[in-house]
C-alpha cells in the first residue's frame, strides 16, 4: 500500500510542475484526480484481502450444504455438486442437540461473564494507567508474566480448586475462573493511558470522584476498546470448549461448542462435517448479528472522541 | 457541588487546592497530596482482579513450580500416594531431549516471522479502512468475520488449499488452490505439506495460516485505536498539505504507538505458545507426512505431549519456555517504553 | 469523603462478592485426594436394592450408539428399578481419558468408562481401575458358567493382559482388519485372492504392470497396524509389559520394514499418512474421481461402510470382496483385535461398584444391544449366542456390496480363532504411533541403496528413544 501513495504522490508532483502557467481550478481537478486513484488503489486492495479473509467462510457455508461422500472426496469441490438443505433441517430436529437449551445456557454464561469481566477490567485498568501506588509496576510485571505459562498447566489445579469449592456442574464455574484477563486490563491500560493526565488532575481539583471521572470521561473515550473487548469475551464464552467440557458437561450446563462436538459423531467416532458446519453456521448466525450491532457501536465511538485533547 | 456537600474534610481540602493552584505548579502538587492520601485507593481498584488472579493462576503456578522440581512427578503416582524427591531431573529430561532444539527453533522462527508480518498487514488494513468513504461498513464486517467461523473449519481449508494428492505417477492427481494460482501465473505447483515437502515450504503454510489467525484481533485492536485519534492532527496536517507518506509516519504511527505495542507484545507472547495452528494444518504428529521426526514441534507442542502422563517433565519445559518469553518481553517493553507516545 | 467511601463501597462489594461465593461454597467441596479409594469386598448383605442408587458412564458413543444405549439402560432399568444409569460423551477416546485423568486426581471419576488397555494402565497407576476377578466369579452376581463359555474366548482374556493376570476391563465390542478387494476385478483379470505377503507382491506387481501409472494396487490405512501385526506373524519382538517396554529395535523388523518401502518406492501400495491423510478407501472405491485407482485395500472393519463403491444407475460400480489379510504363514493366521472395552473404577461404597458391575455384565451379555450395536456400526458382538441370534443371522444373510458392514463381520468372524492383542503398560499408545511414523519415515525416505540400511536403523533407534522419553522413562 505504502509503494501506491508513495506513487501517486510522486507522479502528482511530476504533473503538478507542468502544469504551474494553469489555473486554481485545474490543480484542484488533478489533485481530485489523484485521490480518486488513491481511493481505488484502497479499494483494490482491501478487496483482495476482504476475498482471502472471507475464503474459509465461504468454505465453512458451501461444506454445510454438502452430502457427506461428496465432503469426503479428497479433492475438495470448491462449488458442490449437489445442494443439500437437508443439514440446516436436522439441525433443528435433532434430539441430542437441545439447541434451546444450548443457546440459553451460552448466552447467559456469555453476558454475564462479559459484563463482570469489563467491571474487572475497567477498574483494574484505571488503577494501572492513572493511580499512582506502591508496587504498582511491579504487580503490572506480575501480571504480564502470569501470560507467560501455557494455561494448558493450569487446568488440573484448577479442576481441584472448583471440586474443593463444590462449584462442579454450576453457572459460577464457566463464568468465574476466567474472568480476570490481563489481555483484557492491559489493552485497557494501553488506552487509558492516552488519555492526557491533566484531565484527570483538572478533574480531581473540580471534585469530581473518581468513579465519576471512570464514567463520564474514560470509558466514552475508551469505547471502541470496550467494544473490542466486549466482543473477544463473547466469542470466546462462545468458542470455549475443554474447561466446559471438563467441570460442566451435564445438560443443564452444557455450552453450545460442547453440544456441537459431541451431537454428530457417528459410531465409528467419525464426525459428519457437512452436518456439523451447518449447526456452527446457525449457531454463529446471532453471534454474527451481535457483532453487526456491536461493530455500529465503535463507529459512534468516534463521533464522541472530540472531548479529548 | 463540592461546596454543597462540603464536609470539614472536603473544605480543608478545597482550601489547600485553591492555596497550591495559585501559588505553584498546579499538576505536580495534586501528585504529591494525593500520593498520601490515596495511597492504597490502587489496590482496591485492583482487588478484585488479584483475588481471582491468585486462585486461578497463581495457585496454578505455584502448583507447576512444585511439580517442575519433584523429580518424575506424575498426578496419577500422587494420587496412589508416592513420594517424589527434589531435584532438576525434569529440567535436564527436557534439555537432553534430542527434540527440543527442534522445538525452540520452529517456535522461535515462527514467532519471529509471524509477528511483524501480520501486525504490518493489519496495520495496513486498519490505515485502509480507516480513510475510505463507501463500503467501509462492509469492509469493516468482513474483516472481523473470521471471528465468528470456527476453527475446524478455518483448519480443514487451509489444508484443502495447501494439499495436493500425490497418486501414483509423476505428477500429482490433484494440487490445491494455491498451486493453481502459482501454475497460472507461470510457476511450478510447490510440495506444500505432503511427503517429501521441504522445511521452508511447510513453515511458509504455516506463516500464512497464522498470519491469516492474527489478523482480525490485530485489525480490531487497530481500527478501535485509530478512531479514538483525534481527527485534529489530521486536520492540521490537510492545511499543511502534508504528504500522506508523512501523516503515515509522523501521526499515526507515534498515535497509534501504545495499541501497536500492545500488539507486538502480545504477539510475541502469544507466538511463543504457538501450537493449535500447527495441529490444524499438520495433525498431531507435527510433521509432513513421512518426516522421522517431529519437523514442526513447538515449545507448546512439546509440553501438550508431557502433560498427559509426565506432569513433572511438562511442567518444567513449560517454566523454561516461561523465561524465554519473560526475557523478550522485557527487551520488547523496555524499547515500547522509549518509542511509545502517550 | 464521600468520593472515597463510594470508592470502598463499590470494591468492597465486588471483592466480598468473589469472596463470599468462595468460602460459602468451600462447604461443599468432598475434598481431594480420594482418587485410590480402597479395595472391593462384596457387601455383607449382597446388592441392596431398595436404596436408590446413581452410576455414570463415560463414552465416546456417536448420535446412532446413544440411542442404542439409552434403550439398553431402559431394559436393565426393569432387572434393576433402583439403579440410574447416567451417560455422557466425550467425542473419542482421548477425550475420555483426558476428562477421567483430571477427575481421578480428585476421586470424582465416572463408575464405568470406555477404555483402550492403554488408558487402564494410566487409570491404574492411581490404582483406580477396579480388578473384576471377584465380581466376575460371584456366585450370585458373577457370570454364570454358561455365560462366560458365551463369550468369544480370546477377547475375554485380554481384560487380563496387564502383567499381573488380574481382570481389569471386559470387551464391548470388537473390530478387526480385513482385506477388502474389487471383486469385479479379480474376476475379470482371473486374479486370486492373495493369502500370504509373498502373493500379495505378486499380485500387485500384475495389477500394476498392467494399469500402469494411475494405479497403486494396494491402500494400508494403519501404518501401526501393519508393523504390529508383521511382528505378531513373523514371531519378532514389539513390546512387553515387563522389563524392557519397547523391544521392536531388531534385525527382523528391519528386514520387513526394507521390503515393504521397496513395494511403497515401486508404488504398488501406499498408506493413509502417505496418501495425504486420506483413508486409502478413497483410492479403493475410486471416489477419487479422476486420480489413481487401488484394487485391494487393508482396512478396519468399523470403517467397512467406506468401502462401499459409489452407485450409478441404482448399480454398484464394483462388487466388493473380503478376505482375511495376507499372512506370513496361513496356517497359523495373526489378525488384530480391536475395539472398546469398558472398565469399572474403584468406589468406596462398594453397592455403587456393585451396581456398576451389574451394568456392565447386563452390557457385555445382553443380545438384544450386543447385535444392535453390531449392526449399527460394523463391530463384532463379543457373545457368541448375539451372533447366533436369528435376527442378526438374517441381517448377517442380507451382506454383499449393499451391506458391506455384514460383509466385514462375517470375516471377522470366520478367523474368531486367529486374533493377537498387544501388551497394555503406560507407554504402549506411544509405541503404536511411534512404530507408524517410523514404517512412514522409511518408505518416504529418498536415501540410496547404499544408505537404506543405515537410514532404517536410525529410525528404529530414533523411534524407541522417542517411546522412552514420552513414556516418562
Amino acid at each position: 500500500m505504502s509503494e501506491v501513495t508513495k506513487n501517486v504522490s510522486e507522479t502528482s508532483a511530476a504533473t503538478l510542475q507542468t502544469m504551474r502557467e494553469r489555473d486554481m481550478q485545474k490543480v484542484s481537478a488533478k489533485q481530485k484526480i489523484v485521490k480518486i486513484c488513491v481511493q481505488t488503489a484502497l479499494y483494490l486492495f482491501l478487496g483482495v484481502m476482504a476475498l482471502i479473509v472471507l475464503f474459509p467462510f465461504y468454505w465453512m457455508l458451501v461444506s454445510s450444504v454438502k452430502t457427506m461422500p461428496e465432503y469426503i472426496r479428497p479433492i475438495p469441490t470448491l462449488i458442490p455438486h449437489t445442494w443439500d438443505f437437508h443439514n440446516y433441517v436436522e439441525v433443528f430436529q435433532n434430539e441430542d442437540l437441545l439447541l434451546g437449551q444450548l443457546f440459553a445456557n451460552t448466552l447467559f454464561v456469555g453476558v454475564v461473564s462479559t459484563l463482570l469481566s469489563l467491571i474487572i477490567t475497567v477498574l483494574s485498568a484505571f488503577a494501572f494507567a492513572r493511580l499512582e501506588f506502591k508496587g504498582k509496576n511491579l504487580l503490572f510485571a506480575a501480571l504480564l508474566a502470569t501470560m507467560m505459562i501455557p494455561g494448558e498447566l493450569f487446568t488440573i489445579t484448577n479442576y481441584q480448586t472448583v471440586n474443593s469449592f463444590g462449584w462442579l456442574n454450576t453457572f459460577t464455574v464457566l463464568i468465574v475462573p476466567f474472568l480476570v484477563s490481563v489481555f483484557y486490563i492491559y489493552l485497557l491500560k494501553q488506552n487509558f493511558q492516552q488519555v492526557p493526565n491533566e484531565l484527570y488532575l483538572a478533574a480531581k481539583v473540580d471534585g469530581t470522584t473518581d468513579l465519576k471521572y471512570l464514567w463520564k470521561v474514560m470509558i466514552p473515550l475508551a469505547l471502541p476498546t470496550l467494544i473490542s473487548i466486549t466482543i473477544l469475551k463473547m466469542m470466546g464464552s462462545w468458542n470455549s470448549y475443554m474447561w466446559p467440557r471438563l467441570v460442566a458437561n451435564d445438560e443443564a450446563h452444557r455450552l453450545i461448542t460442547n453440544g456441537l462436538r459431541t451431537a454428530f459423531t457417528s459410531a465409528e467416532g467419525v464426525t459428519d462435517v457437512p452436518l456439523q458446519m451447518a449447526a456452527i453456521a446457525v449457531v454463529s448466525a446471532p453471534l454474527f448479528l451481535v457483532f453487526v450491532f456491536l461493530r455500529k457501536y465503535i463507529m459512534k465511538g468516534v463521533s464522541r472522541s472530540g472531548i479529548k485533547g | 457541588m463540592a461546596e454543597k456537600n462540603a464536609t470539614l474534610l472536603g473544605r480543608v481540602w478545597q482550601s489547600i487546592s485553591a492555596f497550591f493552584k495559585e501559588k505553584i505548579w498546579q499538576g505536580f502538587c495534586v501528585n504529591i497530596l494525593y500520593k498520601k492520601f490515596d495511597r492504597y485507593k490502587g489496590w482496591i481498584y485492583l482487588a478484585p482482579a488479584i483475588v481471582l488472579l491468585l486462585i486461578f493462576t497463581v495457585w496454578p503456578i505455584f502448583n507447576t513450580v512444585r511439580m517442575a522440581f519433584l523429580e518424575g512427578y506424575t498426578t496419577m503416582k500422587d494420587v496412589r500416594g508416592d513420594t517424589f524427591s527434589f531435584g532438576l531431573g525434569n529440567f535436564t529430561r527436557v534439555l537432553e531431549y534430542k527434540g527440543f532444539l527442534t522445538a525452540l527453533k520452529n517456535t522461535m522462527l515462527l514467532t519471529v516471522l509471524t509477528v511483524p508480518i501480520s501486525t504490518f498487514l493489519a496495520l495496513l488494513i486498519a490505515v485502509c479502512l480507516n480513510s475510505i468513504k463507501w463500503f467501509s461498513r462492509a469492509l469493516q464486517t468482513i474483516f472481523f468475520l473470521p471471528y465468528v467461523t470456527n476453527s475446524i473449519a478455518i483448519g480443514m481449508v487451509f489444508a484443502a488449499m495447501f494439499n495436493m494428492i500425490i497418486g501414483g505417477g509423476a505428477r500429482p492427481d490433484f494440487i490445491g488452490v494455491v498451486n493453481i494460482v502459482i501454475e497460472a501465473l507461470g510457476g511450478e505447483y510447490i510440495n506444500w505439506m505432503n511427503e517429501g515437502a521441504e522445511y521452508w515450504a511447510m513453515i511458509t503454510v504455516m506463516v500464512v495460516y497464522i498470519v491469516w489467525n492474527a489478523l482480525p484481533f490485530k485489525i480490531l485492536i487497530l481500527l478501535g485505536g485509530l478512531q479514538s485519534v483525534n481527527k485534529q492532527y489530521y486536520e492540521a496536517a490537510k492545511v499543511d498539505a502534508t504528504p500522506r507518506w508523512r501523516v503515515f509516519t509522523r501521526i499515526t504511527i507515534p498515535l497509534l504507538s501504545p495499541m501497536l505495542a500492545y500488539v507486538i507484545i502480545t504477539g510475541f507472547i502469544g507466538g511463543f505458545k504457538e501450537y493449535s495452528s500447527i495441529v490444524g494444518v499438520f495433525g498431531e504428529s507435527m510433521r509432513a507426512p513421512g518426516d522421522p521426526t517431529y519437523t514442526l514441534d513447538t515449545m507448546v507442542g512439546f509440553i501438550y505431549r508431557a502433560i498427559s502422563n509426565q506432569e513433572g517433565t511438562a511442567s518444567a519445559a513449560a517454566l523454561i519456555l516461561f523465561v524465554i518469553i519473560l526475557v523478550v518481553t522485557m527487551i520488547n517493553l523496555y524499547v515500547s517504553k522509549k518509542k511509545t507516545h502517550y | 469523603m464521600k468520593r472515597i467511601l463510594s470508592t470502598l463501597l463499590l470494591v468492597a462489594i465486588l471483592t466480598v462478592g468473589v469472596c463470599g461465593s468462595l468460602t460459602s461454597c468451600g462447604g461443599g467441596g468432598t475434598g481431594g485426594g480420594g482418587g485410590a479409594a480402597a479395595d472391593f469386598e462384596m457387601p455383607a448383605g449382597g446388592f441392596d436394592t431398595n436404596t436408590p442408587i446413581t452410576i455414570t458412564f463415560y463414552h465416546s458413543m456417536g448420535a446412532g450408539l446413544r440411542d442404542i444405549l439409552d434403550d439398553a439402560i431402559a431394559d436393565f432399568k426393569k432387572l434393576y428399578p433402583n439403579i440410574t444409569v447416567e451417560h455422557q460423551s466425550f467425542g473419542d477416546y482421548d477425550g475420555v481419558r483426558d476428562q477421567i485423568k483430571t477427575e481421578v486426581a480428585v476421586g470424582n471419576q465416572p463408575n464405568i468408562a470406555y477404555c483402550y488397555p492403554d488408558h487402564v494402565a494410566l487409570y491404574n497407576e492411581a490404582g483406580a481401575v477396579q480388578t473384576l476377578d471377584i465380581l466376575m466369579n460371584d456366585a450370585t452376581y458373577g457370570f454364570t458358567a454358561e455365560q462366560k463359555a458365551d463369550f468369544v474366548a480370546g477377547w475375554l482374556a485380554e481384560g487380563a493382559a496387564f502383567g499381573d493376570g488380574k481382570m481389569y476391563s471386559l470387551p464391548l465390542s470388537k473390530s478387526t482388519e480385513v482385506l477388502y478387494y474389487n471383486k469385479t476385478y479379480f474376476e475379470e483379470n482371473d486374479l486370486d485372492v492373495p493369502t500370504t505377503w509373498d502373493e500379495m507382491e505378486a499380485v500387485c506387481r500384475a495389477i500394476k504392470a498392467k494399469e500402469g501409472d494411475k494405479c497403486i494396487p494396494l491402500g494400508y490405512d494403519s501404518e501401526s497396524n501393519w508393523f504390529i501385526t508383521m511382528c505378531e506373524q513373523l514371531g519378532s519382538p514389539y513390546t512387553s509389559a515387563t522389563g524392557e517396554n519397547f523391544v521392536f529395535d531388531n534385525a527382523e523388523n528391519y528386514a520387513f520394514v526394507k521390503r515393504f518401502r521397496s513395494w511403497y518406492q515401486d508404488k504398488l501400495v501406499t498408506t493413509k499418512t502417505l496418501n495425504s491423510n486420506a483413508y486409502t478407501s478413497n483410492l479403493f472405491t475410486g471416489t477419487a474421481t479422476t486420480g489413481t485407482r487401488s484394487y485391494m485395500c487393508i482396512g478396519s472393519t468399523g470403517g467397512t461402510v467406506y468401502q462401499q463403491p459409489e452407485q450409478v444407475n441404482g448399480v454398484y460400480e464394483f462388487e466388493v470382496g473380503v478376505a482375511q489379510i495376507p499372512q506370513i504363514n496361513p496356517n497359523a493366521p495373526k489378525v488384530i483385535s480391536q475395539g472398546p472395552s469398558v472398565c469399572v473404577f474403584k468406589k468406596n461404597n462398594p453397592q455403587e461398584v456393585l451396581a456398576s458391575w451389574l451394568f456392565v455384565k447386563f452390557l457385555t451379555t445382553d443380545i438384544n444391544f450386543q447385535a444392535s450395536v453390531s449392526m449399527n456400526n460394523g463391530y463384532t458382538p463379543v457373545i457368541k449366542s448375539a451372533i447366533e441370534n436369528e435376527h442378526y443371522q438374517e441381517w448377517l444373510a442380507t451382506a454383499g456390496t449393499s451391506n458391506v458392514q455384514a460383509l466385514g463381520v462375517q470375516m471377522a468372524l470366520a478367523q474368531a480363532e486367529s486374533y493377537y492383542a498387544s501388551p497394555a503398560f503406560i507407554g504402549s499408545s506411544v509405541a503404536r504411533d511411534q512404530v507408524g511414523l517410523l514404517l512412514s519415515a522409511c518408505f518416504a525416505s529418498k536415501a540410496s541403496d547404499a544408505e537404506i540400511d543405515a537410514f532404517i536403523k536410525s529410525t528404529f533407534a530414533n523411534a524407541v528413544s522417542e517411546c522412552k522419553y514420552q513414556s516418562g522413562q
